[in-house]
């Protein structure tokens, strides 16, 4: 189990690493689908499946779907990946900082370190993160609420900024 | 340092520098920002799941209904980019350049 641990929180670094490293959006989003399945993993791993599933509807499924729909404003004749010079440099520049901090620290982790203990609570009637967003309905009632008329105002932000012809910033196209 | 600890830190710094170092395109700029927000999703995801505190749950998803806001008005600046300057690249918002 600490050795799939390694090889999942390996694969978030790696992921990032090949979003930051400047290829063409296609490709970035692409290391972000990566980050964002291989973190579900890590969350199930630590028995939080419920916000795993979360992650996996809203961001993979609402976020991502539309970057890559947007990735269509981004069309290039010759997309770059990750076998281009100057990003496969970003590539290894990147590995070699992320390796060298891990230098400083992995002296100190010894085998035990990498899952949590499992809770051994066999007598517990709610699963821990689902009971523990249901306070959002609850006791946290007011800020969803707010984030509910957040949401509405950001509809709202969005619609006028692409509202088109010479209004807001936008030119007569 | 645990490991996981270290992990989501760097996945975050990582993005952070990928932000600020994009050189073409706005939407890479973005998707950085967005592993930015995954990152500190899946921070306080284990630091409710590690503490066994289940109360500190409901801020993982309201970060995520406030990241995809950020998100939605981060595209619809990047459309209003593409519509007016003909592309996304970075070297075309050169309005303030001296």
């Amino acid at each position: 189990m600490a050795y799939i641990m390694l090889t999942l929180l390996i694969g978030m670094v790696l992921g990032v690493i090949s979003v930051a490293s400047n290829p063409s959006p296609y490709f970035a989003a692409l290391g972000l689908v990566l980050v964002a399945g291989v973190g579900c993993v890590v969350l199930m791993g630590h028995g939080g499946s419920f916000l795993s599933l979360v992650l996996f509807l809203i961001y993979l499924g609402g976020m991502l779907v539309v970057f890559a729909y947007c990735a269509a404003l981004a069309a290039e004749p010759y997309p770059e990946a990750w076998g281009e010079w100057s990003v496969l440099g970003s590539v290894l520049g990147y590995l070699l900082l992320v390796v060298g901090a891990g230098s400083w620290f992995w002296g100190g982790w010894y085998e035990g370190m990498w899952v949590p203990v499992d809770e051994l609570i066999e007598f517990s009637v709610v699963v821990a993160d689902s009971g523990g967003v249901a306070l959002m309905y609850s006791l946290g009632g007011g800020l969803l609420v707010v984030s509910a008329w957040v949401l509405l105002l950001t509809l709202l932000v969005v619609l006028e900024l692409t509202r088109g012809l010479a209004r807001g910033a936008l030119r007569a196209v | 340092m645990t490991p996981t600890h270290f992990t989501i830190s760097s996945a975050f710094l990582l993005g952070m520098m990928g932000l600020a170092f994009h050189r073409t395109h706005l939407l890479s700029a973005l998707l950085c920002l967005e592993a930015m927000m995954l990152a500190l999703f899946i921070a306080l995801s284990l630091w409710s799941l590690q503490l066994d505190a289940t109360g500190c749950s409901t801020a993982p998803m309201l970060m995520l209904a406030f990241s995809a806001c950020e998100a939605s008005a981060g595209l619809a600046l990047l459309v209003a980019t593409a519509r007016t300057h003909g592309t996304d690249h970075m070297q075309a918002l050169n309005l303030l350049q001296c």
